[in-house]
């Protein structure tokens, strides 16, 4: 039975949407965990609260989407309302990460590195409380997905199109189109920019970078409002994906693979978190078609993940492309 | 204790600000738990964020032996011997996880543990050997009515079972102790004998060399210790208490889900009272689950026991209740949309607060006022210092 599930999963056409669905997968953890590794990479701050805001950023996505789309909108501008949803989801979130930083974060820069994992793990509960008493005040179930939010995508995207002998959604190359934009833009802003160099080169050694005359303190700030809003962004997309959706434990849900793809990757470098993001992406996809397929295991797609995860860090502790010192605390 | 004040004059606030009997047991077997956490993840300063894996061992293994599903051990096993059976296995599981996870420190450190938890609890989810339904977790069946006993196995005379349904009452001296009254009492004794257990063990010299760990690890190297071993004993050492956590919660509740045993989420709980108790105090994260979970009973709904919410409600009256605040909210359906159900929100505030500014949890900070543990410095403020 095995052989026979191999033969067809070896066929042009199997393979080739399994090929497409991993690049989708992988686009969507790529923008999950961005957000997560550029602020560990730069402050050594492993932010728990990253599935929260990833979550909270779905639901304001959803919410815009909601109060603009109503049945008669047509498709082309359901699309171009998608994307000023990111833009203020992005921008609203950024904001907020901003503000969390300066708040409560700088307190705690001179600490073991372990109070930033609590203090964030703490932000999480409230957080999410928080979302979930805004939804009991409009009657919106936590637990299942948001349904108007999703009914917002237009309808070309729930459909099929076939390249070659290959069908994949039309869902699939729209979030491989964003993924590839979200990677181009945040490469281009961390090797074009001036800022980008500041980043880079706090990342590297933020005492003699603070000592050439960079504000570090600025740019820890800058890079955790981005983070947080490339988290904010990352949700939005979520929110019409059906296999994820607007919902309460969409925070768990995104926090663990987020953090599978920034450990694989090595913590702190971003072409890690890119490839790293690949092998992930593409590992769930392949598994994900034998559990539908041959396999009768219900959880073996995310077994495999985290089995990835143990097996990276045993046989390369400091990921694919980490370096030792980097996040070695 | 909980019902003479119950039938006080102070019955409505005693109500309003104790939690129940039944909290109180989950109190002390999760105490026991965060304890079993703090032994390691506070002591040699390496957070086991897959710590729960051992909690979930110790729950399905007492449930799993009780329906007869564990092979050698049939469902008369005694509670005591299924508990202990449980840790063994903690300890071998502890033992294979930590052999490849303490060559990482830190944040890997972390993240490998949690890595190998959450691969067993997917497993355990879709494992269908376990349970009927494995998403939701097995339950106690039919082999095994009647309640788990602790006490000597074998002597009638010396044990008593627990659990709410299923758990002895007892007379003594004219009253009448409720099951689950005699399950806080056995469930304590257990977590008593375990806790004093692992304090004689932070105190002896192996427990020096784990705080020599925490402080500086390459010096305890260069000292001549071998810290590697040290790190692997007392992993093997929390996670065999922890699943003895994890049996007594399973016997008193003779179900388990995945989410309540293994998930991740549960060491974060574990933390959480770590943390508010004191971390790397050993006793502090009891007192941490107990603040913890009298902050989230004291908001929870008008379910069992007291809390706020019956106690503003009978407070203010029908009347207040239905008078209009903002547009057409009333006051009583903004204090239940702010109280019911929402004490995560609190304690995750509480939780917040006690990380930037009493970073010594309530223990320790308390010690560090008077001067030590209580133990030593309230006989000493006593009799002055020349004892």
């Amino acid at each position: 039975m095995i052989l026979e599930a191999l033969a067809d999963f070896l066929t042009v056409s199997e393979l080739g949407g399994v090929v497409v669905n991993g690049l989708a997968k992988s686009a969507l953890y790529v923008m999950i965990a961005s957000g997560l590794t550029l602020i560990f990479g730069l402050m050594g701050v492993l932010n728990f609260a990253h599935g929260s805001l990833t979550m909270v950023g779905a639901y304001l996505g959803g919410l815009l989407m909601v109060v603009t789309v109503s049945g008669g909108t047509p498709p082309l501008t359901r699309l171009a309302l998608f994307f000023v949803a990111v833009v203020v989801a992005f921008a609203l979130l950024s904001v907020l990460g901003g503000a969390i930083e300066t708040t409560i974060i700088r307190p705690l820069y001179d600490r073991p590195p372990i109070y930033q994992i609590l203090l964030t793990f703490g932000l999480t509960l409230v957080i999410e409380e928080v979302v979930r008493i805004v939804l009991d005040v409009y009657g919106l179930q936590p637990i299942s997905d948001w349904q108007a939010a999703l009914a917002t995508k237009p309808q070309f995207l729930r459909e099929p199109v076939a390249l070659g002998p290959v069908s994949v959604g039309w869902m699939a190359m729209f979030q491989i189109l964003l993924g590839t934009l979200t990677v181009a833009g945040i490469w281009a802003f961390l090797t074009k920019t001036r800022y980008g160099l500041y980043i880079r080169a706090g990342s590297e050694d933020a005492e003699m970078a603070s000592a050439l005359g960079i504000d570090v303190r600025q740019v820890f700030t800058v890079v955790f409002a981005l983070g947080i809003g490339l988290a904010g962004a990352a949700g939005t997309l979520l929110m019409w994906d059906p296999t994820w959706g607007a919902s309460v434990p969409l925070a768990a849900e995104t926090l663990l693979p987020a953090f599978i793809v920034v450990i694989v990757g090595g913590l702190g470098t971003f072409r890690g978190t890119v490839v790293a993001a690949l092998v992930v992406g593409m590992t769930d996809a392949v598994t994900t078609w034998w559990f539908q397929n041959a396999i009768e295991f219900t959880g073996l797609p995310e077994l495999v993940l985290f089995l990835v995860l143990v097996v990276t860090l045993i046989v390369r502790p400091q990921g694919l492309f980490g370096v030792e010192e980097v996040g070695g605390h | 204790m909980y019902d003479v004040l119950l039938n006080s004059p102070v019955s409505a606030e005693a109500q309003t600000l104790l939690p129940t009997v039944e909290t109180m047991v989950g109190v002390l077997y999760f105490g026991l738990f965060a304890i079993s956490f703090d032994f390691v993840s506070g002591y040699t300063g390496y957070l086991s964020f897959g710590h729960a894996v051992f909690y979930g061992t110790g729950a399905y293994t007492v449930i799993l032996v009780a329906n007869g599903k564990v092979p050698l051990l049939g469902p008369g096993t005694p509670f005591m011997l299924s508990l202990l059976v449980g840790g063994l296995l903690a300890v071998v599981l502890a033992i294979l996880v930590g052999l490849v996870s303490f060559r990482l420190s830190g944040v890997y450190f972390a993240m490998i543990t949690l890595g190998f938890a959450q691969v067993l609890y997917v497993f355990v989810r879709g494992w269908d050997y376990v349970a009927n339904n494995p998403r939701d977790g097995p339950a106690v069946g039919p082999s095994h009515v009647e309640g788990f006993q602790i006490g000597v196995p074998g002597v009638d005379q010396l044990s008593l079972a627990i659990g709410v349904l299923t758990g002895d009452e007892v007379s003594l001296l004219g009253s009448t102790l409720s099951s689950t009254a005699v399950s806080y009492y056995m469930v304590g004794l257990v977590v008593l004998g375990c806790y004093f257990a692992m304090q004689r063990i932070i105190h002896s010299p192996f427990g020096r060399v784990l705080l020599a760990i925490r402080e500086n690890e390459e010096r305890a190297v260069a000292v001549g210790y071998n810290t590697y071993l040290y790190k692997l004993g007392a992993f093997a050492i929390s996670g065999f208490f922890a699943a003895v956590a994890g049996g007594l919660f399973a016997g008193f509740r003779r179900s388990a889900s995945p989410e309540n045993s293994f998930y991740f989420l549960v060491t974060g709980d574990a933390l959480l009272a770590s943390i508010i108790g004191g971390f790397g105090t050993l006793a502090g994260p009891l007192y941490g689950r107990l603040f913890d979970e009298t902050v989230r009973e004291f908001l929870s709904p008008a379910g069992q026991g007291g809390g706020l919410l019956p106690y503003l409600r009978a407070l203010l009256g029908q009347e207040t209740l239905d008078a209009a605040v903002v547009g057409n909210e009333t006051v009583g359906g903004l204090i239940d949309l702010l109280l019911n159900g929402h004490a995560s929100l609190y304690v995750g505030i509480v939780f917040v607060l006690f990380v930037l500014y009493v970073p010594d949890g309530l223990l320790g900070t308390l010690r560090s006022r008077v001067g030590g543990t209580f133990a030593e410095a309230v006989p000493a403020r006593i009799w002055g210092d020349d004892r």
